[in-house]
């Protein structure tokens, strides 16, 4: 620590400044919300000094453990840093997320429904809800999966749903990641964490635990197994460790106690994958891969890619091995293909959406691209395929010249950009460098979906730590903190 | 247990006793210095010679003295055998096993790269021999929780055959080394400093005494630090339990596999050599054969487990037994 607060101040004094966003701890009023109460007042009284040193004592603790991820596009080549953790636990009242959990489960529910569609009849498309040349267009549609049945029709078996609220304190799903979401980690080791700094509280909350969470995916995964086989092997499909989740790959290796390996330890023969051990080779059933389809397998994606395995393509056509998440979930998570799911729901379960999206415009549609370079100081512009924060353009916070970048991007190639009015993100008392102030969050929840949907109560709620910036990724800056969902 | 990780987790191993091994000899070089009367050039250059590294010596540095014997065996970036470059390989070679080691094996290996990423300012800060202590203890933590905390299936083989084969390696270059150099003394205060200095860069002194009370001659010595069936860092000793492990793995095969075989020989050999066979000018050619043989053990253990070409099930004909290997 470099600050040297005084010692007798409180962690939560009145110079903490509500502003005009909506904070998940206080009211506008400045009262702390009903369910905020107990932390309010531990907060209150808590000293700087004690609180600093049960940070610090996380931070060594995450580092010891290696819990780092790994930066890029840095001088230094691949430098480790400890993804920020704020103690500051962000709460979610029980009947909050009950609401939540039904909504994101209509939604996965749909999602499936959808890339089952599309890789079969394309009714969606012949019913003229969706616009053909959207999902044909779509970088992340693969032909190749056309006719191919997967075990239970689910694609999507691991969902990491990206929910923010507006200024009104309202839900929004920003985006749908079914591209092996990453973050899971975080959010368990982040509550170890919180275990030892806060122990008491705890209890007197009736925090809802997420522990199992490693189980809940196993079990998914193992219900997927081809052929109904009883006792399937499950491995998991990591690029290596130089890869910025490699952590959280052998940390979810190790919490389900099956094996990880890289595209050069399987083989494939006769359609059937096998890993190389020691003694000879071993069948494979399921693979929880966390790697992009692009690499998955040379022989039918990128040719030069060391990463993955050849002949996994077809052993996976064959039925012979399930992959989870499928090959060509990615067109679902298409920024553009994004604005249609709310239809998709009404679509394929005649019902109303819970959860609702961020207004989008689209810039494929001509008079939507018009808005869109007309008002680019006003709007987040997305490129349609991009993750991680990359990519995009925050008009507010934007330069002259970022802007007219972007506006010549949007007209050259507008079925690549999507954009959406700023949401004022609701804020969450953070404490950094001995200061406490509201960030913006947003929350992941991770959706499993196997033989049925399944939600641990929780997920992961990252930071925007720089003051006013409106990214969370771990990639640009952002930090995380544990979410407490609560069991009234 | 796949390939790769076996490979891995040998590696982790080495390193790891490799880093401990380098820092010993340091240690003992300095305080044997305290007592001795041998130019600079004398006493270090025979440092560089049992690391095999002599070539590579040369060309950064001119003098064999303290500070360049310490740069090039601590961190300098052009040595590969540095005990910085060991503890990051080993810390590398455990990150892409992470699941296969416990959690505090994990931990303490970044624990001891943290200390030597910082090397410089440690050194600086506290000076060398509590660097040095540092790292030997925490080789050794290392070791210890390995030993404890981690189920002892074929996973702990590889890590003790990887232990057991380097230290049987560095023991065999010791012994090389400072037997020469003791050879050309009489006997008398300053061969009885050069003997204790050889069975401290061992950890064996101790050991020793207790085993030959006032022997303390070459010959002695020698025997002790090669033959000894009980004492961890002599060769025989090392080598035997390599031998087990890799016997423990290939329990179900019907023959004996390579590093199986390459083993057993050589320790029954050690079993029934009479140290006046290899004493004085008989000692360096048995000493370098001994090291031919233990890299071919290793060379072994590398086709038979960690290369393994795809052998298929045997209900596919044989013609199709090419190989699918992709790097």
């Amino acid at each position: 620590m470099t600050e040297s607060p005084v010692p007798t101040q409180a962690v939560l004094t009145d110079r903490y400044e509500v502003g005009d966003f909506f904070d998940e701890m206080f009211t506008s009023a400045g009262e702390p919300r009903s369910h905020y109460r107990r932390l309010h007042e531990l907060l209150s009284e808590m000293t700087a000094e004690a609180f600093n040193e049960s940070r610090s004592n996380a931070d060594i603790s995450f580092l010891y453990q290696g819990i780092t991820f790994t930066v890029y596009s840095q001088h230094e080549q691949g430098i480790e840093r400890i993804f920020p953790f704020d103690l500051i636990p962000r709460i979610i009242p029980g009947s909050e997320w009950s609401l939540l959990e039904r909504g994101l489960s209509q939604r996965v529910t749909a999602l499936n429904q959808f890339l089952f569609d599309i890789y079969h009849d394309q009714r969606i498309i012949k019913d003229k809800v969706i616009p053909a040349d959207l999902i044909f267009g779509a970088r992340n549609f693969r032909r190749e999966m056309i006719g191919i049945n997967v075990p239970k029709n689910v694609y999507a078996h691991i969902t990491g749903t990206d929910l923010v609220r507006d200024d009104k304190g309202n839900y929004f799903v920003l985006e749908d990641n079914l591209r092996s979401p990453s973050g899971v980690s975080y959010m368990l080791e982040n509550r170890q964490a919180m275990k030892r700094t806060f122990a008491g509280l705890f209890q007197r909350y009736g925090v809802r635990a997420v522990e199992h969470y490693p189980q809940e995916l196993l079990n998914t995964l193992r219900s997927v197994a081809p052929h109904d086989n009883p006792d399937p092997n499950v491995v998991l499909l990591t690029p290596g460790i130089y890869n910025s989740a490699y952590f959280e790959h052998a940390f979810l290796g190790r919490q389900m106690g099956i094996e990880i390996v890289e595209g050069r330890d399987l083989v494939v023969h006769d359609n059937r994958v096998y890993t190389r051990t020691t003694k000879g080779l071993k069948p494979v059933d399921v693979i929880y891969r966390r790697i992009d389809d692009d690499f998955i397998d040379p022989l039918s994606f990128k040719n030069d890619s060391l990463l993955g395995c050849a002949g996994l393509l077809n052993a996976f056509r064959a039925g012979n091995v399930t992959l989870a998440n499928a090959i060509g979930t990615g067109v679902a998570d298409d920024k553009a293909v994004y604005a249609y799911v709310p239809a998709m729901i009404r679509y394929y379960l005649s019902e109303e959406p819970i959860l609702h999206n961020v207004p989008t415009y689209l810039g494929m549609h001509e008079n939507e691209c018009d808005y869109i370079v007309n008002n680019l100081h006003q709007l987040v512009v997305k490129s349609v395929n991009e993750s991680g924060g990359y990519g995009m353009l925050v008009g507010p916070h934007s330069s002259q010249a970022e802007r007219e970048r972007f506006r010549d991007l949007v007209k050259a190639d507008p079925r690549n950009f999507v954009a959406q009015p700023i949401v004022r993100l609701s804020r969450h008392p953070t404490y950094q460098n001995g200061e406490l102030y509201g960030c913006h969050v947003d929350l992941r929840p991770y959706i499993l979906c196997g033989e049925n949907v399944r939600i641990v109560p929780g997920g992961l709620t990252r930071v925007a730590l720089r003051s006013g910036s409106l990214v969370v990724n771990s990639s640009q800056g952002g930090g995380s903190k544990d979410t407490w969902v609560l069991s009234d | 247990m796949l390939s790769r990780v076996a490979d891995a987790l040998y590696w982790m191993s080495r390193y790891v006793e490799r880093a401990e091994d380098i820092t010993r000899i340091l240690t003992v070089n300095f305080h044997t210095l305290l007592d001795a009367k041998t130019e600079d050039a004398q006493a270090w250059e025979p440092i560089i010679n049992i690391t095999g590294d002599e070539d590579l010596f040369r060309r950064h540095f001119d003098d064999f003295n303290a500070r360049n014997v310490s740069e090039f065996l601590l961190w300098h970036p052009a040595n590969p055998n540095a005990v910085t470059t060991c503890i990051t390989h080993a810390r590398e070679n455990g990150r892409g096993v992470r699941e296969q080691i416990s959690s505090e094996m994990w931990e303490h290996l970044n624990r001891l790269y943290f200390l030597v990423k910082d090397i410089k300012r440690e050194i600086s800060a506290r000076g060398p021999y509590e660097f040095f202590d540092k790292i030997r203890h925490g080789s050794q933590a290392f070791q210890g929780i390995t030993n404890e905390t981690m189920t002892h299936g074929e996973a702990y083989e590889f890590i003790q055959i990887g232990k057991h084969l380097e230290r049987a390696d560095k023991t065999v270059r010791i012994i090389d080394v400072k037997y020469a150099s003791v050879n050309q003394l009489r006997e008398g205060p300053e061969s009885s400093l050069q003997l204790i200095a050889m069975l401290r860069s061992c950890s064996a002194f101790e050991a020793f005494r207790k085993a030959h009370l006032s022997q303390l001659q070459p010959a002695r010595v020698a025997e002790f630090l090669l033959f000894n069936q009980q004492f961890p860092r002599a060769v025989a000793y090392c080598l035997q339990r390599a031998l087990r492990s890799v016997a423990l793995m290939s329990e179900d095969a019907k023959h004996p596999t390579g590093p199986h075989r390459s083993l057993g020989r050589i320790c029954s050999e050690l079993d029934y050599v009479d140290i006046n066979e290899v004493l004085g000018v008989n000692m360096r050619p048995y000493l370098n054969r001994l090291l031919n043989i233990m890299n071919q053990a290793g060379d072994e253990i590398t086709r038979t487990y960690f290369h393994t070409q795809v052998i298929l099930p045997a209900e596919y004909p044989p013609r199709q037994q090419q190989t699918q290997q992709q790097q």
